[in-house]
């Protein structure tokens, strides 16, 4: 096996990446993905040219290693064997190299459109599946959902109330900012990826400031790294609130709907503290952040969180011991730990299947490093155990915000940002509320960005979502949608 | 049932009473002051820094339709020409009344008509449209249903099948994969209808505003009725926009 082995938020040269054969090339993959490796991204370095050269990123989180190989293509062979049956989680990977590149895997079993909807490879057409039978039905829903949502269709195979099958069709929030991120200046790249999914400003723009930091060799204070840390935090309390809170509605339980959702307030109210607004936009930048929070704002800050960290035990409570909720939310909606391993879920909704898996604690980053968060994890991978765990994390997310907050660093929040070190690459993991975000970047001869490629959770975790529909009531779809909350604009891109 | 009165009792009253006054936190970006005549002659700092192409010279302006409220331009004056007050009150009638400059306390959208007053005064049904939307923005426009903003006690509310509504909210830079779904929304809302677009997305395309992805054909066929500035724009931008615009207290 030839890899290059890398670190989280580590730049390489990018001529020190081992390009091979490509039957070397699935030999090693194939060889990684049974050692316990997980594919985090697949895409093709110079999607421009005739002869693509395609990257792989593996990494391991036992041993905190992120392994890169490639592989180049000849302008007549677009040709790689499939791993996708034996390796489902590399399925909608290569999904999307064929439709991105025109790459096409071999006896792959399933080939779908990822973001263009009615077409696959280039110009066949592709048509949903469609169990056929005298009670079959079908029921299609969307773009347009009933509620203040994105837009997504979902066509649902089904025998009277029971699902048999859910094909999820994404794509209508494609903006293309992959690209335009390669003809957009360094504050362009930095509001760009606040916006790649919007409640995730703070994930993403992360996971871009650190990407961009390492190119440029800057280092920021321990101060920034600790805000910018609390400022992620802030971001998965807020949407696990706002997780439990859609959960709570889903189910008609009102009062824990309207309280969940009166502490979201608290919450990004206090983001808003920090720099004026209430998803943390214009928070971070590449050298630090453009605010520096003062006494007062801390102390509000402060304040809100206890309210909150109170107020959420007693409605937990009330949530957690009602026998009507219970019996709504155990057992619905199962994806079982199989399930979850074999097609790389990421995140809470891995971790409520039992997963060891956090980018947090297994690659760790920033304030991470020298203050770590604990790993949490459950079994049961139905409703309850999506929506136990974001009450558990919520907690840990406070209480790990509060010793921020009481030893905050001094020091200065902005550092001046090194010019990109030219032909090279980094691979930027960070853990947003949803799981796992890879940003990969790569600078060519003249230091400017070449490459820009983004892998948001939602692109593992809506087959998640497909599978917890398998063999349950229809009716059942919007708490299992609720519990997984992804995001389509993410996925898009 | 005791548990359920405990939590009321502990959500005490979390409502904003006073959507004009809110006192929102001092960093929040609002409605901004310029003042043009303390620019250096020749400096073009805030122009060249400006990610969304904003702002314009002679005399210096700010395009709150495509403007984020990064705020590069504030943080790197030289002379402290633009700042971004904590005023909520930027919904605006027209697209021209976007461009700001000078020291205006606030921006009103000119009064609906007669007509519209009369249909929609009392009770307002909207159908939101995300078309490319980041989810800030749909996050906001949900905010407004929830126990702290409560729209609904204005009669405004948002409904799920556009048959039932009075008005589309578009939010997003209007992807070209939406754009017939948007077209066959806004056609199954009866006459007369409305069209708001809420957030710098919706208004211009924002920082999305060169991709080719967009489509946005949709605002050449239809007037808007209301723009409502902010990346994402505060759910009280919202409330006291169409409030002023209906003209109720
Ligand atoms: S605050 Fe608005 S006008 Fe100023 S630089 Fe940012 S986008 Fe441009």
């Amino acid at each position: 096996m030839s890899f290059l082995s890398v670190q989280n938020h580590r730049p390489f040269h990018i001529s020190d990446i081992p390009v091979i054969s490509v039957s070397e090339f699935e030999n090693s993959i194939r060889q990684s993905l049974q050692a316990g490796f997980r594919l985090i991204s697949l895409f093709a370095l110079n999607p421009e040219k005739s002869e693509k050269t395609v990257l792989v990123v593996l990494s391991n989180p036992l041993t905190s290693s992120i392994s890169l190989t490639a592989t180049q293509f000849s302008k007549d062979d677009h040709r790689f064997n499939s791993f996708a049956s034996d390796f489902p989680q590399t399925n909608y990977f290569e999904c999307e190299l064929a439709e991105e590149n025109l790459i096409i895997p071999n006896g792959h079993p399933w080939l779908r459109p990822v973001r263009k909807q009615s077409t696959v490879l280039g110009d066949q057409p592709y048509s949903l599946y469609q169990m056929e039978g005298e009670e079959v039905h079908e029921v299609a829903v969307g773009p347009i959902h009933a509620g203040v949502i994105e837009p997504g269709h979902f066509r649902f195979q089904c025998h009277g109330e029971l699902v048999y099958h859910l094909e999820i069709v994404l794509g209508y929030q494609k903006r293309g900012i992959e690209n335009l991120l390669l003809s957009a200046n360094s504050r362009q790249q930095t509001i760009l990826c606040e916006s790649i999914a919007g409640d995730t400003t703070i994930g993403h723009s992360m996971a871009h400031v650190l990407g961009i930091e390492a190119l440029a060799h800057t280092n920021v204070s321990l101060k920034t790294q600790v805000l910018r840390s609390i400022a992620e935090e802030l971001e998965r309390v807020a949407m696990h609130l706002a997780g439990l809170g859609g959960i709570a509605n889903d189910i008609g339980y009102a009062i824990g709907a309207s309280s969940y959702g009166r502490l979201r307030t608290l919450v990004i109210n206090g983001l808003a503290l920090f720099c004026g607004s209430r998803f943390g936009k214009g928070f971070l930048v590449p050298g630090g952040l453009q605010f520096d929070p003062d006494e007062e704002a801390i102390e509000k800050l402060k304040s809100n969180l206890t309210t909150v960290l109170n107020d959420v035990s007693a409605i937990n409570l009330v949530l957690f011991d009602s026998t009507s909720v219970l019996a709504r939310l155990d057992h619905t909606g199962t994806v079982t730990r199989e399930w979850a391993s074999e097609i790389g879920m990421v995140g809470p909704a891995a971790r409520a299947s039992g997963i060891d898996l956090d980018t947090r604690s297994q690659f760790p980053y920033g304030a991470y490093r020298y203050f770590p968060i604990p790993l949490i994890t459950l079994g049961t991978g139905d409703v309850f155990a999506r929506t136990r765990i974001r009450a558990l994390e919520i907690e840990d997310s406070i209480r790990f915000i509060f010793e921020q907050l009481d030893n905050l660093p001094a020091g200065t929040t902005q550092t001046k940002v090194h010019d990109l070190q030219p032909d090279s690459g980094v691979i930027s993991v960070v853990e947003g509320w949803r799981g796992e975000i890879v940003h990969s970047l790569f600078t060519g001869s003249d230091g400017k960005l070449t490459r820009y490629k983004i892998k948001d959770p939602s692109f593992h975790n809506w087959y998640g979502l497909a599978l917890a529909l398998r063999n349950e009531a229809i009716s059942d779809f919007p708490l299992c949608n609720k519990s997984f909350d992804l995001s389509y604009a993410g996925h898009d891109l | 049932m005791f548990e359920s009165i405990r939590l009321r009792i502990l959500q005490g009253d979390p409502i904003v009473h006073d959507v004009h006054n809110p006192g929102l936190p001092p960093l929040f970006r609002g409605m901004p002051q310029i003042q043009p005549e303390k620019c250096p002659h020749g400096c073009t700092i805030c122009v060249d820094l400006c990610p969304t192409n904003a702002i314009s010279l002679n005399p210096l302006k700010i395009d709150l339709g495509t403007c984020v409220f990064c705020p590069v331009c504030e943080q790197n004056c030289p002379e402290q020409v633009i700042h971004f007050t904590n005023e909520h009150h930027i919904t605006c009638s027209s697209r021209e009344q976007l461009v700001v400059s000078g020291t205006e306390h606030r921006i009103t959208p000119e009064i609906a008509s007669e007509k519209i007053r009369s249909y929609f005064g009392k009770s307002l049904k909207l159908r939101q449209i995300s078309s490319g939307g980041c989810n800030a923005c749909e996050l906001e426009l949900n905010a407004l249903s929830n126990v702290n903003f409560d729209m609904g006690r204005f009669g405004i509310e948002f409904v799920a099948s556009p048959r039932h509504a009075d008005g589309i909210v578009i939010t997003g830079p209007m992807t070209a994969t939406m754009a017939e779904a948007t077209q066959m929304c806004f056609d199954a809302v009866p006459d007369p209808k409305i069209v708001i677009l809420f957030g710098a997305c919706g208004i211009s395309g924002g920082i999305f505003k060169d991709s080719p992805e967009l489509n946005r054909e949709f605002l050449e066929q239809h007037p808007v009725d209301l723009f409502i500035p902010g990346c994402p724009p505060h759910p009280l931008t919202f409330i006291t926009g169409l409030l002023d615009w209906l003209d109720k207290k």
